[in-house]
């Protein structure tokens, strides 16, 4: 008995996750906004039928969105983060082997029944989680990953497929490996398609049915196994637990330029916090610590600036990293540079457990237990009374430079302060 | 927690050793030589010294949530607003358990979504019909087949109710 590949992912996530927890969202039109209130990054259906585009900046369709009385949304990350958890441990009693693949997909592995196809299975399991969750999904099976993954598209292009499409079962699917542009078969970046198109390969068809040696000779094995995951045999296993991060980058683009070193400072402290936070998180700590710091590449006179420093013992310490971090900061800042983007990136990570007390190191154990434990503190108020409650004086009150979230919806389920009312009335 | 218990019974701050026991079959081991592999942070504290005669009584401490939530990933915290539910306990300001993966019945307490807002009244079946009741006599009954689109959107199983202000 063969085993199925199923891709599954959430339409429209951020979209759909406002509408779940909202119920006056629920049949309108809604976008969500990237960072800064940038660009158009989700579209409820409502909104896609209106032929609002995707990845239009918000100022050039403001005008649009008004006049069709679509909602628009901040990006609430909080809420899809936890959305996309509850999404993923609805998934995982239904299926065999699940590989969390980004915040609103995921392959799984599952059985296939003998002489039948799952659409049934797949059916129950969409209507479930639309049933608990409020979130719309779409299923693509297949006997491989690169092959599940067309099939979610057809699932999803398609929409008398109802988000259900099983590739295994029917016949012979060379209609459908004909039906998707080679640019868009997973796996296959712009440089393998460019040649792709130069040799007349158009589509996912003429990719599996391609000389073997010729496409060996241009992407080496890894081109190889793209073709015989075409072809329906199954070679790029799921990976059930990630990798152990070796690196935590946090940065942003700040909501307007800024000029002063003050400013910069802060900025950088900030992402510190989030980074050193991210690193407890994961029981890790950082090695080494990068700061670097930009302006906008389109505006003339490009500065881009990198500084790096190693750190005696590791650490997730925010207080040692901030020292370590800030002492960065003169030599990336010039005097009249406009920057746009700051970012921390922490490396060398290792595992919590692993740290040797260094002889010189420059804390006893029992002060680096209570420094322990007063990040843990630190960490469980900004978790249970939102971000930001306890902050460090490097960071700022208020800045000018912080992300714009004009539209943020409430921290809906992770927020006691946050939650949605119901009304006894 | 669990976690965090298991690497101080263990007694062991090295991590290398902690990533092999990850493997099925060393655990396997492990649980065959030396059973107490979850022990509470508690009972792992004595690091010298007598060891304190309720260790081997010490069971993990109680989690709300386990008694309250059955299905945490369909689970959701809503928030009152109104007396019109006053006479099923629930009041003005409570807190309120949702499951959304229970099947609304008849009799059970929901939240359904009307013009656009969540309302918490009560399922049920009257001459034949559904329809959803208030728990206090000032609020009238919906019959649903009159109102156009209301959807259940989960069943309310707790609510929890402040007696005092605590801190």
């Amino acid at each position: 008995m063969a085993d199925a590949i199923a891709l599954i992912d959430a339409n429209n996530f951020y979209a759909s996750c406002e509408q779940a927890l909202d119920p006056s969202l629920l049949g309108r039109p809604v976008v969500v906004l990237s960072n800064n209130d940038g660009c158009v990054v989700s579209r409820s259906s409502e909104a896609r039928q209106l032929g609002i585009a995707m990845g239009k900046p918000y100022f050039q369709i403001a005008a649009q969105l008004a006049r069709h009385g679509v909602v628009v949304r901040s990006s609430n990350y909080a809420l899809y983060g936890d959305m996309s958890q509850r999404l993923m441990s609805c998934l995982e009693p239904h299926v065999a082997e699940l590989e969390v693949y980004s915040i609103d997909e995921a392959f799984a592995r599952l059985p296939r029944p003998r002489h039948s196809d799952l659409n049934r299975w797949a059916s129950a399991l969409r209507s479930r989680i639309r049933h608990n969750l409020g979130l719309p999904i779409a299923i693509g099976l297949a006997p491989s990953k690169v092959l599940a993954k067309l099939a979610n598209h057809v699932a999803k292009a398609d929409s008398h497929h109802a988000g259900v499409f099983d590739l295994g079962c029917c016949g012979d699917p060379s209609p459908w490996l004909e039906r998707t542009p080679v640019e868009e078969v997973w796996g296959v970046g712009r440089q393998l398609s460019r040649w792709c198109r130069l040799r007349g390969i158009a589509n996912a068809r003429h990719l599996r049915d391609m000389a073997s040696g010729e496409l060996r000779a241009k992407a080496g094995v890894v081109g190889v196994r793209l073709q015989l995951e075409l072809q329906g045999m199954s070679c790029l296993p799921l990976e059930e637990a990630p990798a152990a991060k070796r690196e935590t980058c946090v940065s942003r683009s700040f909501s307007q330029p800024i000029s002063e070193e003050a400013e910069l400072r802060q900025a950088v402290a900030s992402y510190v916090v989030r980074a050193a936070e991210k690193l407890r998180r994961q029981g890790q700590r950082a090695g080494r610590i990068t700061v670097f710091a930009r302006t906008s590449p389109f505006a003339p006179g490009f500065y881009s600036q990198a500084a790096s420093t190693g750190l005696p013992l590791a650490s997730n310490d925010t207080a040692v990293l901030l020292q370590a971090a800030l002492r960065l900061v003169p030599g990336l800042y010039r005097p009249h540079k406009r920057f746009a983007k700051a970012g921390v990136l922490l490396q060398e990570l290792q595992p919590e457990q692993q740290l040797q007390h260094h002889l010189l190191a420059p804390l006893t154990a029992e002060q680096q237990g209570r420094r322990e434990a007063l990040m843990q503190h630190i960490d469980g108020l900004n978790r249970r009374y939102g971000r930001g409650c306890v902050q460090w004086g490097a960071c700022g009150l208020d800045p000018a430079w912080a992300m714009r979230r004009e539209r943020l919806s409430r921290a809906a389920t992770t927020r006691f302060s946050d939650l949605p009312t119901a009304w006894a009335r | 927690m669990a976690e965090s218990s298991l690497r101080c019974a263990d007694g062991a701050g090295d991590g290398t050793a902690w990533a092999g026991l990850d493997s099925p079959e060393l655990l396997g081991n492990l649980r065959a030589e030396r059973r107490p592999l979850r022990l509470p942070l508690a009972g792992a504290s004595v690091a010298a010294g007598f060891p304190s005669p309720a260790d081997d009584y010490i069971e993990v401490g109680l989690d709300l949530n386990e008694l309250l939530i059955r299905h945490p990933s369909s689970t959701f915290f809503l928030r009152v607003s109104g007396d019109s539910m006053q006479g099923a306990g629930i009041q003005h300001g409570d807190l309120l358990v949702v499951d959304r993966s229970l099947e609304a019945r008849p009799g059970l307490i929901v939240v359904a979504v009307l013009d656009g807002a969540f309302t918490l009244k009560r399922l049920a079946r009257h001459r034949g019909r559904l329809r959803l009741e208030a728990a206090n006599s000032a609020y009238p009954p919906l019959e649903l087949h009159q109102c156009g689109d209301v959807q259940i959107w989960g069943v309310a199983i707790h609510v929890i109710h402040p007696l005092a202000r605590h801190g």
